[in-house]
């Protein structure tokens, strides 16, 4: 059962994005679709927050683009982890680990 | 991230804008045509897919925007996009930008010039190696009227003492100038200037001979043997070059004198000589006075105080310091200066004089700028209040503002480097020879780092006031309000134009008063007819001419054939003319109550035709003529001042001086540049004329190191080809006598005139500039007043009002402002001109004429600028302006 979609937290596209790269290369479509069923709904990813944050990640090098085919033979701009993204993937994760316990006791500590 | 491909990435969105912004394009195109066929598979119809997809991305254009703000390198493509904005608004207003250009060229442009000859006087070192290591030695006088601080130059005694004394300094002595000399090699012959120089002169300046040796100690003493060393243009011109001129001999001043070195290509010396000989200082003859200039270099390890130590120790020694003659009581010290600062001293002033002006033109061009800016800015206050309602930042449309600014002064300053390299060459072809201590004012690093300086300080300047505008800019109220006029803001303007104009007075004043200064140095009484003379100058400095009787036989040859040509009424030869510098001697009355009263005059041998050749009018007894032989009662003619100086202005005719010399006749005063008592650059005082028959053969060798003689010759009108035949006539009495150039009184004149000249030039062009800007400022803000009130004079003169009253209520503005320029400029004047009394002749600070021609040129100016643009008012149509609104 999907929840209410909520906007992105600051600071949380990356981990997603990353993630949701983890598996397989994707187009720019794919990406919050991805997000969206990992998230169980609960995240959706605005185009307006999307393509600036996958730009930035190519700029620095965590991912890179081609263009390909999508499933249905259009033209698609896809994106894949690079060896630095992947090692990212890895930092980002464990500083959400390291959040999410922090604020989950932060919460329940009252 | 490694820093190459961050790099990369950075360059790739700099320059390659354009793909990557096509590919973003088609990145957004392509995710939107993918929600469009997720939204059709979900069993949308197309139309409807498509309106859910695009609303889903949410406008394209701003999802393409957000991706460009996050980019490497957003902050310089945004500096680069608001540069190729403000290049677009400058293109399209042609004449805002061609006015600022053309202000900012002509502005930093003269500060551009006038900066490299500060660069190339004050600032460059010399061209020699350690020039910091070089010096040259003041006096300081101090504790009597007498009290100065200058440059020392030295007698024989002084050298012996500073060469022997002083181990902390290699010294060298060299004569005060050059001397013009013939050269013969072969069969050419050659006027060359000729430097006399020590021994160790080019070990102080540090030059090593590209082929031979430095003068000897042996050819620097007197009786020594005859040695030369050419300078590197010389030795190409003359000698292409050949190295086997080395060892020969070659005639100067018709001695032989043995080559013993050529100089390197490009070296230069404080003389700039085309010849070097040595200089063989003693302590008699030219030793006797203090004729020589030092130069010295710092031994290694030696320190500049040390140095002082031992001069002022060696110096004060001396048994009679000529320096406190008439002064006992005073104390007298000697100290080094760098030679840089001892070799451009003398130009210092007028130089910083002239970067004064050159920046009081700066501030007047910016205050015209700073106000163009401003009317722009509030013409663009809609457009600025739109972009802020559109949601740009502040500091977004400041730093578009600014980014136009800087792009103005850049590019005005790349062509003010132009206009500054044209004035430079103007001023170059103002200058004679030998005129400035360097040998070259280039246009290098430190001046193109200047003018990139000023320009942008420039801009900084006239960009603060509107910048001040910009941030007051309120939404609301510029949205709806399309008028712009605000009152402060012309009031503003009004200030800066009186600013300007004030500058503008003072210059005007200042370049008026040396006009007429120049005006009345050249309009002197001239006391001889100047129309109708030519002169050429020869250097008779050798050996040949030591004997009297060759010299008179040379002069009676050479005017004789000059008066067979045809046309010629006279021609003589004296050793100066009038307003060329003179040679000064000491003398004594010998007859009457004035018996051994001595004092200095001016002196000239001249032959009989000199006189008539002139025509200056005999006031008493007879002129020279042959009769006046060698052998024959020595006598004299002196002139008017000569006469009151000596004797009251009675006739002097019939009177002795010197013992044995008569004075026969008394001639008019012509005015000349005076070595004996300068109190202008020419002017008129007691002179003696000599018959060239009397000339004695030391004398005359001394006298020729100094002076040329002149042969003069008087045409009825114009003769063609005079000078050749001149020159013919010469080498009929001479064929190794080259003339060293030819000139009329004119030029003469001009010579001995040309600092002034020079300074009448440089401040007069630029005082011309400051009133051209101030004419331009003015006009400006009328127009501007005009364009902005078109609406209110419409409605005035619907409501009866004429042309007349509007054009004088409009005009006023500008009038106004110029006013109030105009008294606090003279107001400023009067304190400021008092600087100049030390360069006026003729004329006292307040000079009214001047005054008076300052406040009607601008009285003029301003009417002109006010004028022009309010001629528009009269093509203002009531109806259609009110139709507009």
């Amino acid at each position: 059962m999907p929840s209410e979609p909520t906007t992105l937290l600051q600071g949380t596209s990356d981990p997603l994005i990353l993630k949701s790269l983890a598996t397989s290369e994707m187009h720019g479509l794919g990406i919050p679709r991805r997000i969206q069923q990992i998230t169980g709904g609960t995240f959706v990813v605005e185009p307006g927050s999307l393509f600036p944050a996958l730009h930035r990640m190519e700029d620095q090098r965590w991912t890179s683009s081609f263009w390909g085919d999508s499933e249905n033979h259009r033209r698609a701009k896809y994106c894949r982890l690079t060896k630095a993204g992947r090692r990212q993937r890895a930092v980002e994760s464990k500083r959400w680990a390291r959040i999410s316990v922090a604020i989950a006791q932060a919460l329940e500590s009252s | 991230m490694p820093l190459v491909a961050k790099a990369r990435s950075f360059l790739r969105n700099l320059f390659f804008t354009q793909r990557v912004d096509e590919d973003l394009d088609q990145e957004v195109r392509s995710h939107l045509q993918l929600l469009t066929e997720e939204n059709v598979r979900a069993g949308m119809p197309r139309k409807e897919a498509e309106r859910a997809a695009r609303m889903e991305l949410g406008g394209a254009e701003q999802v393409k925007e957000q991706v460009r703000e996050k980019r490497l390198g957003n902050g310089l493509h945004a500096v680069m996009v608001d540069c190729r904005f403000g290049l677009r608004q400058l293109r399209k207003n042609p004449g805002f930008t061609l006015t600022v250009v053309l202000t900012l060229a002509l502005s930093v442009g003269a500060n551009t010039a006038i900066f490299s000859l500060v660069n190339a006087l004050l600032l460059k070192s010399l061209p020699y190696p350690h020039p910091e290591r070089m010096g040259t030695i003041y006096t300081r006088i101090v504790g009597s009227s007498a009290a100065s601080d200058e440059r020392h130059n030295v007698n024989g005694e002084q050298w012996e003492l500073l060469r022997d004394n002083v181990p902390a300094l290699i010294s060298a002595v060299s004569s005060g100038g050059t001397s013009g000399v013939n050269l013969k090699a072969g069969s050419q012959v050659e006027y060359v200037h000729r430097g006399r120089v020590s021994a160790h002169y080019f070990d102080v300046l540090g030059i090593q001979p590209v082929l031979g040796r430095n003068f000897s100690e042996d050819e620097d003493r007197p009786h020594g043997p005859n040695a030369v060393i050419l300078s590197y243009t010389l030795w190409r011109n003359v000698f292409r070059a050949d190295p086997g001129i080395l060892g020969q001999s070659i005639l100067i001043r018709s001695e032989p004198y043995t080559v013993v070195a050529m100089l390197p290509q490009g070296a230069t010396t404080p003389l700039n000589a085309d010849v070097y000989t040595p200089l063989r200082p003693s302590r008699s003859g030219e030793g006797g006075g203090t004729n020589f200039h030092a130069i010295t270099r710092l031994r290694d390890g030696a320190t500049w105080q040390a140095a002082d130590a031992e001069i002022n120790r060696a110096w004060l020694s001396r048994p009679h310091p000529y320096e406190l003659g008439e002064f006992p009581g005073a104390k007298l010290s000697y100290y080094s200066v760098s030679l840089q600062k001892g070799q451009t001293d003398s130009l210092r002033p007028q130089v910083l004089a002239l970067m004064i002006a050159a920046g009081f033109i700066l501030l007047i061009a910016c205050a015209n700028l700073a106000g163009l800016t401003l009317v722009r800015m509030l013409r663009r206050t809609s457009e600025v209040a739109t972009r802020l309602a559109l949601g740009a930042s502040s500091w977004q449309i400041q730093r578009q503002f600014w980014i136009e600014n800087l792009l103005l002064a850049l590019l005005g300053g790349a062509v003010s480097i132009g206009v500054g390299y044209l004035a430079l060459n103007e001023l170059f072809l103002l200058l004679p020879e030998h005129f400035l201590p360097v040998g070259r004012v280039p246009l290098d690093g430190h001046v193109m780092a200047f003018t990139l300086a000023v320009s942008v300080l420039t801009s900084v300047l006239f960009g603060m006031l509107p910048a001040l505008e910009v941030r007051k800019v309120d939404l609301r109220s510029s949205m709806t309000d399309r008028s712009g006029v605000r009152a402060g803001s012309v009031r503003v303007r009004q200030a800066l134009i009186a600013g300007e104009v004030a500058l503008t007075v003072v210059l005007l004043a200042g370049s008026g008063l040396l006009i007429r200064s120049l005006i009345h140095l050249e309009t002197l009484p001239p006391g001889f007819n100047p129309q109708g003379v030519l002169v050429v100058k020869a250097s008779l400095d050798d050996v040949r001419y030591h004997d009297p009787a060759a010299f008179r036989a040379l002069l009676d040859k050479s005017t004789a054939a000059m008066r067979q040509i045809p046309g010629v009424q006279n021609a003589a030869v004296g050793l100066s003319l009038p307003y060329e510098r003179v040679l000064n001697d000491w003398i004594t009355l010998s007859d009457g109550k004035e018996t051994g009263t001595q004092g200095g005059t001016d002196e000239l041998y001249v032959t009989p035709g000199y006189f008539d050749t002139l025509q200056m009018p005999v006031l008493a007894g007879r002129v020279f003529t042959d009769a006046d032989s060698p052998n024959a009662q020595h006598v004299a003619v002196v002139n008017q001042s000569f006469a009151r100086k000596f004797y009251a202005g009675s006739n002097p005719v019939g009177r002795y001086i010197n013992n044995d010399i008569l004075i026969v006749g008394e001639v008019a005063d012509v005015p000349i540049a005076s070595g004996l008592h300068p109190v202008a650059p020419i002017q008129t005082e007691q002179t003696m004329y000599i018959p060239a028959a009397q000339m004695e053969g030391p004398s005359l060798a001394l006298l020729h190191v100094w002076f040329q003689p002149d042969w003069v010759v008087r045409t009825a009108g114009p003769v063609g080809g005079l000078t050749a035949e001149m020159q013919r006539a010469l080498a009929k009495a001479d064929p190794n006598l080259p003339a060293s150039g030819f000139y009329s009184m004119k030029d003469l004149l001009a010579r001995t005139l040309t600092t002034q000249r020079m300074e009448v030039a440089l401040l007069g062009a630029m005082a011309a500039l400051a009133l051209l800007l101030s004419a331009v400022g003015i006009f400006a803000l009328v127009a501007n007043m005009v364009a902005q009130r078109t609406r209110e004079i419409g409605i005035r003169m619907a409501l009866g009002s004429t042309v007349g009253q509007t054009t004088v209520e409009i005009g006023r503005t500008g009038a106004g402002a110029s006013c109030v320029g105009l008294f606090v400029g003279l107001v400023l004047c009067a304190g400021a001109l008092r600087v100049m009394r030390s360069v006026l002749y003729g004329i006292g600070v307040y000079d009214a004429p001047t005054l008076s021609f300052v406040v009607l040129s601008l009285s003029f100016v301003t009417l002109l600028a006010t004028t022009l643009p309010t001629l528009r008012i009269a093509k203002i149509d009531p109806a259609n302006t009110l139709r507009e609104e």
